[in-house]
């Protein structure tokens, strides 16, 4: 059994009567440098096999040569839309291996910075699958609050994608209450603005010919694919790593988890839509829970201490030496820690030797396990609905291929 | 009996514990994967196959540990198995398809080889590269630049 050929009714029509086409790497909707290799039966895409791997970087074997710290840098670069996110599972797998108490600003700051990555990646997959189908209208506009998102990364950590902001034992930096205002004034404008984007999409009859019963994905195929994200809750479960395992305080806000059942594309744009709306609430909620106080863990060994600490403390200059030449040196054993990335289960397992570079850093990517599940959802349909499936499964190839 | 001391009793061999991020294990012995896999996926409920990935020791006997995490809906935990091995084991996809791509890339970035794999195939280097990078012992860059005024040096 195979994923490339799984059970399907055997089309009427001998292998050589099929026409076999590359979809990509270069092809404006398949988000990325993805190549689909079809087998066309007139219209109906008898076969379908993924072909990956032209992104490959080399990502893992990069981030076991570099210390921990320096590994959050290449954590970035996987899920390009979620960098945060990136940084978050990374932190709290390292964290878990150090087990070290992180303040409560620096907790509640993550929520709201991985929630405020979800709507930037959700805000770039609406705006280039609407785009994919026709609707240019909509691209502009998510990319018009985009840049707002980006701006406020800019300020936050000095760059607008690759952040690098969230590390373990907190947090970069402060957030000033210049950023904290202009991400309320931005959160506060973003309903009305996904309300402009849903009367384009959500009720418009092109747009649901072509979505509604395209690309059905059913629960227990998604479920033994290891599909995770809004593609498994399209398809009718009820799983969020936010509510059913919550980490770094999740358990804290209110908020729900969009369930669809039909498992089709449109149900998957409806979660994804009502996800950036429930991540708006955990914005605004964790702005009015943001405590005073630092945002950098007391734990010598995983965060230098603070320069006022220098005149009085030769303990303190050592704790600062040994980070600086050796980085931190979390104890030997492996963690896996996942966060509810805007894809789906996104996590890293990291094994420590106890020395200062991983032995093995090893990202779960949630694209990776959902793209598995293209044939599946496109064989049997037509080619033209292979568009939009591709753009309800958003995958990010810097992910799948690291 | 939880998952980890039925498996401990179903397969010989084999041994229990728990991680530092508080997910059970079981190290079972090569040739009892597929056994292990067959019994997740079925009774014990660890249907959902989560990561493959493949730690290296080139020092050790056996150098390759491999590792699999699955994850029960009903009991909302994960699952690790790990085997080690010097080269090769059965494949599981036909108990979890879920792990055709994960095995594919073990081969292609360890040289692991999964016995039974409908499609081992290189996944994400070119089909033909030489080797394995994610091996311990690949040295990181390997291929020198070709400038010109070095290749009297290098003999590119």
């Amino acid at each position: 059994m195979g994923l490339e050929s799984p059970a399907r009714p055997t089309l009427p029509v001998a292998p050589r009567d099929l026409l076999r086409i590359n979809m990509g790497p270069q092809h404006p909707s398949t988000h990325g440098v993805l190549r689909l290799e079809l087998d066309l039966d007139g219209e109906i895409v008898a076969r379908c096999r993924p072909v990956i791997g032209y992104l490959h970087t080399g990502i893992e074997k990069t981030a076991e040569n570099l210390t921990y710290l320096q590994a959050v840098t290449v954590t970035d670069r996987m899920d390009y839309l979620n960098p945060l996110g990136n940084n978050l599972a990374y932190a709290l797998s390292v964290e878990k291996l150090f087990n070290c108490e992180i303040p409560e600003r620096a907790v509640i700051a993550r929520v709201l910075l991985a929630e405020l990555t979800r709507i930037n990646s959700h805000l770039v997959w609406i705006g280039t699958s609407a785009l994919d189908l026709g609707a240019q209208s909509v691209f502009l506009y998510a990319m018009r609050e985009r840049e707002v998102l980006l701006d406020l990364f800019e300020e936050m950590s000095g760059a607008r994608m690759m952040t690098s902001f969230i590390r373990p034992g907190g947090l970069a930096g402060d957030l000033t209450p210049a950023w904290i205002a202009g991400t309320r004034k931005f959160l506060d404008s973003l309903p009305g603005n996904i309300d402009d984007y849903e009367s384009l999409l959500t009720d418009n009859p092109l747009f649901k010919e072509r979505m509604i019963g395209v690309g059905v994905l059913r629960a227990e195929d998604a479920i033994g694919l290891g599909v995770s994200g809004p593609m498994l809750r399209a398809s009718g479960v009820d799983h969020d790593l936010r509510k059913a395992h919550p980490y770094s305080g999740y358990e804290r806000f209110d908020f729900k988890v969009p369930v669809a059942s039909n498992g089709d594309c449109y149900d998957r744009y409806l979660v994804r839509v009502a996800e950036m709306r429930e991540s708006i609430k955990i914005c605004l909620q964790a702005l009015d829970m943001l405590p005073e106080g630092p945002v950098r863990t007391s734990d010598r060994k995983v965060m230098p201490p603070p320069r006022s600490e220098f005149q009085g403390s030769m303990e303190a200059l050592i704790h600062h030496f040994k980070l600086y030449t050796e980085g931190m040196k979390p104890p030997a054993g492996e963690a896996y820690v996942p966060v509810e990335a805007p894809r789906g289960e996104l996590g890293f397992y990291i094994v420590s030797d106890g020395s200062g570079k991983p032995v093995r850093v090893h990202e779960r990517a949630p694209s990776f396990s959902n793209l598995q599940a293209l044939p599946l959802m496109a064989e049997g349909g037509l080619v033209a609905d292979l568009i939009a499936i591709i753009a309800s499964v958003d995958p990010i190839m810097g992910e799948v291929d690291r | 009996m939880t998952c980890s001391e039925r498996l401990v009793s179903l397969c010989p061999g084999s041994e229990a514990g728990v991680s530092a991020d508080g997910i059970a294990f079981v190290r079972v012995p090569a040739e009892q994967v597929p056994v292990a896999a067959l019994q997740l996926a079925g009774e014990l409920g660890y249907g959902r196959f989560i990561d493959l990935t493949v730690v290296d020791d080139p020092g050790r006997p056996d150098r390759f540990e491999i590792v699999y995490l699955f994850y029960s809906m009903t009991e909302r935990l994960w699952f690790r198995l790990k085997a080690r091995t010097e080269e090769r084991v059965e494949s599981i996809t036909r108990n979890h398809p879920g792990a055709n791509w994960y095995e594919r890339e073990a081969f292609d970035l360890f040289g692991v080889i999964f016995e039974g794999h409908p499609n081992l195939h290189r996944l994400l280097l070119p089909t033909d590269w030489k080797g394995h990078p994610m091996r311990r012992d690949e040295p990181l860059n390997p291929e020198p630049v070709d400038f010109t005024a070095t290749r009297g040096i290098h003999g590119t």
